[in-house]
């Protein structure tokens, strides 16, 4: 606490101690368009500093001048009290700041202890200093009770090892300030906690940490500060212990948590558009049973790993299930139809799949939007027929997703993840499928898209289809889901009303629940 | 790490069961199938005609862990042939080597500044190259400058010359490779450039300096070569391109990049220079031999990865 009004000190110029890192009126443009304006933000040494906002808010662009890819426009950047320029990733590692990117960059085939020291090798008489990188490797990765050892090919290593050799490189070469770019995008639940105890050595060594990130519960736990940027305006600095989470969320996108959800609406006559009977997967041996009906929100929550996507994907056709069925009942004759687990007969039959990776499984991204939203329309069409792209359909449909694009002919890996994601429903919809099996809906989406992905999957199952979810944030669960089922080691093991869940019983039957009541589910 | 955990754990030499025993069974077999194949003389034969050959595949091993390909490597050996004879025997060296700095920085600097696709850079230097080296020696013969033939024609301890130039290339390639931050770091960019350019790594300049050293192995062939046969050709390196890109693959080099070893392009070079000599030594026709060449490229390249492992 004492140190959190000390940094509030610090702010002022003049205070008794000068922060680590002062951004003051910085400013940044991208060609016409002010990526940041003004934004004046400081962090001092033994703090956890969050930047926080919307994608496209500003927070990489501010944090890529810290780390040298993006050169200023205006204002300047002061470490240690004296105005710096950075030039390159180089120029920021001389002056001891260390970046964990999103996306990792360890090399796979190098070991633990080259990456660490790839670009600064220690040398002797010209040549590579192998004992001596192993010994200081093994020294930093020690220093954080990390358990790797430093002649280990990065490509063994998991997500979550590699990022901690990412921070021990950091700390081998004694940087001081570190920013972590969204680290716990890939993790699982283990990981995030050994990266938590990480971030408080690294807290209590002195280091100050910008953490970046739009994942509230993260903030919270982790921060002692908070910067919120929207639309490269900065917004405000607050110490987290002074905030609470709608606050939070309404100095990110200025509305209350409360209307990120669209209104549920009670069915009268639910009747059955799919129905999965005993299903198993691979590695998954309990059978799952459960149905899916129309105007319906279903969603599979529990631990990550526990079983969730094996099932989504069993029933898309992706990873075809060990046995059972799935029935899809169709709208004239009112029949149910068994669906081959083929991804073919799986679309055939009206159901559409929106992987959680829609970058390489969902989307073609160098391709524009126009023609990954024909890629829907055209797909009952015979291979032979021209392939007429039905142009105003299309902006129709955009428009009414309110995608946010300049050109429906502008590639759609220039769209944010959350435009993205509308292209993505968008594709289906243009299809005319009635059931949407969804992965994680809004990963990597930023606040403000959310509600809108939100209303357009409630508007799809109102209009008379049915969507099933899995997701591993339980707030998007329990705000969206109309039913939720709880998957523990493949099995189902609980269900809930959506407007009567909370969070913690769904969390209880998901750390403890068993086996045993899984008949009951299947019967539900 | 003892030898067979290597063969478990490759890391980045990509040795493993098909780089290594391809040779071997090779050997067995030809020793099997021709008397005269294992006879002192035939083998010093053997190794003479692979130098030249396990010299360029050194040099394209760093350009393919860099994560490219250079096919002009075979009208550099040619050039630097036609440039020995045509030149003051004092400049003849120089000159070779100085060419081949030229055309390392022309291949590097189209496919890295340019963004040339490598195949496309290399194909165009390639023919290029070949016409240039026939401009200046039309006609094969010339002389060869005496202390290059005094190179390549000597005996120690009982063993060919040929052999000391192979190993001192090989020593050099492995020493570039394991102890140099060069070295390191190729295999960085070859795996991912984007990455090792975040870690520091100049990838530009690495790339670049990957083809200049891939043409000082055309070059340094070249040399040897011409010597050995005390004549200059101005094709005598045209098989060398795609002969050495085999050698590689068969070696258990990642086409695709930042995988390789010098063993394993030890091994990819004797297996094809095996293929060779057995093929002479029972009989077939050196177009089967050609023809063989080539299915044996698509059966290396059909066992690799197409992608680049840091991708």
């Amino acid at each position: 606490m004492a140190e959190r009004t000390e940094a509030n000190a610090q702010d002022r110029p003049g205070g008794p101690a000068r922060p680590i890192v002062e951004f003051v009126d910085v400013t940044k443009r991208f060609g016409s368009t002010t990526a940041l304006g003004n934004v004046s933000i400081s962090g001092s040494s033994g703090t956890v500093h969050a930047v926080t906002g919307e994608n496209g808010a500003g927070k990489s662009t501010l944090m890529n001048l810290l780390t040298g890819v993006h050169r200023l426009d205006g204002g300047e950047i002061r470490l240690r009290g004296k105005p710096v320029t950075l030039h390159s990733p180089k120029d920021a590692r001389a002056h001891r700041i260390s970046t964990i990117f999103q996306e990792l960059t360890l090399l796979p085939n190098l070991t633990v202890a080259e990456n660490m020291f790839l670009g600064r090798e220690p040398r002797r008489m010209g040549l590579v200093n192998r004992p001596e990188m192993r010994r200081l490797a093994e020294k930093a990765l020690a220093r954080l009770g990390i358990n790797i050892p430093p002649q280990t090919y990065c490509s063994a290593l998991s997500v979550g090892e590699q990022q901690m050799v990412e921070i021990a490189k950091g700390i081998a070469a004694d940087a001081e300030i570190f920013i972590l770019d969204e680290p716990t995008a890939a993790l699982n639940a283990p990981e995030v906690e050994k990266l938590a105890e990480l971030i408080f050595t690294m807290k209590a060594e002195g280091k100050l940490i910008f953490y970046i990130s739009h994942r509230l519960e993260e903030i919270f736990r982790f921060c002692d500060e908070v910067s919120v940027l929207k639309d490269g305006r900065h917004v405000a600095t607050h110490p987290v212990a002074e905030l609470d989470r709608e606050k939070l969320v309404s100095l990110m996108v200025g509305r209350e948590l409360g209307e990120l959800f669209p209104q549920r609406v009670p069915q009268q006559d639910p009747q059955t558009m799919l129905s999965i009977k005993g299903l198993t997967t691979n590695p998954f041996p309990p059978k799952v049973s459960f149905e899916l009906a129309k105007g319906e929100i279903l969603g599979l929550a529990g631990l990550e790993g526990q079983g969730q996507r094996a099932i989504i994907r069993a029933i898309a056709g992706i990873d075809p299930p060990i046995s059972g069925r799935v029935e899809k009942t169709g709208d004239d004759p009112a029949q149910p139809i068994s669906v081959r687990p083929t991804i073919v007969a799986v679309s055939q039959a009206g159901i559409g799949f929106i992987p959680e990776d829609r970058k390489i499984e969902g989307l073609y991204l160098p391709l524009s939007i126009r023609q990954n939203m024909a890629l829907g329309m055209l797909r009952e069409q015979s291979l032979w027929r021209p392939a007429r792209i039905k142009r105003d359909e299309i902006e129709t449909l955009l428009a009414q997703m309110r995608v946010a694009h300049a050109d429906p002919r502008q590639p759609v890996g220039a769209l944010s993840g959350g435009n993205q994601q509308k292209v993505m429903i968008g594709r289906w919809l243009a299809s005319g499928v009635n059931v949407l099996l969804v992965e994680e809906p809004t990963r990597g989406v930023d606040v403000g898209a959310k509600a809108e992905i939100y209303s357009l999957l409630r508007e799809f199952s109102d209009a008379g289809g049915a969507v099933l979810i899995t997701s591993s944030e339980l707030t998007e669960v329990l705000g969206l889901c109309d039913r939720i089922l709880v998957v523990r080691e493949g099995a189902l093991i609980a269900e809930f009303d959506g407007p009567a869940a909370t969070e913690e019983l769904v969390m209880n039957a998901a750390l403890t629940g068993t086996h045993e009541n899984q008949e009951l589910e299947g019967a539900a | 790490m003892s030898w067979l955990n290597i063969l478990r754990f490759p890391g980045r030499s990509g040795l493993g069961i098909v780089p290594i025993g391809v040779p071997i069974v090779m050997f067995i077999f030809i020793s099997f199938a021709s008397p005269n194949f294992l006879n002192v003389q035939n083998l010093s034969n053997v190794n003479a005609q692979i130098a030249a050959l396990l010299i360029v595949a050194l040099g394209q091993m760093i350009v393919a862990i860099c994560g490219g390909i250079d096919l002009s490597v075979g009208s550099v050996l040619s050039l630097t042939s036609a440039i020995i004879v045509s030149v003051d025997p004092a400049l003849a060296v120089p000159l070779a080597l100085l060419a081949g700095l030229v055309v390392g920085v022309v291949n590097g600097v189209g496919v890295t500044i340019f963004a040339v696709h490598p195949l496309v850079m290399t194909l165009a230097t390639l023919t290029f190259l070949q016409g240039l080296a026939l401009l200046i020696l039309p006609v094969p013969g010339g002389d060869v400058p005496d202390y290059l033939e005094a190179m390549v024609d000597f005996s120690f301890l009982g063993l060919p010359a040929a052999f000391f130039w192979c190993l001192v290339f090989a020593t050099a390639a492995a020493v570039v490779l394991r102890s140099t931050r060069f070295g390191l770091r190729i295999f960085a960019v070859g795996a991912n450039e984007d990455n090792a350019a975040r870690n520091g790594v100049n990838v530009v300049l690495h790339r670049i300096s990957s083809y200049v050293l891939c043409s000082f192995g055309g070059v340094m062939a070249g040399l040897f070569l011409s010597a050995r046969v005390a004549s200059a050709d101005a094709t005598m390196g045209a098989h060398y391109g795609l002969e050495s890109v085999t050698a590689i693959a068969l070696g258990g080099v990642l086409l695709a990049g930042g995988i390789g070893s010098v063993p394993g392009v030890i091994a990819g070079t004797i297996a094809l220079g095996l293929m060779t000599n057995g093929m002479n030594l029972i009989g077939v026709s050196p177009f089967v031999r050609a023809a063989a060449t080539g299915l044996l490229l698509l059966t290396a390249i059909s066992l690799q990865p197409r992608k680049a492992i840091g991708a």
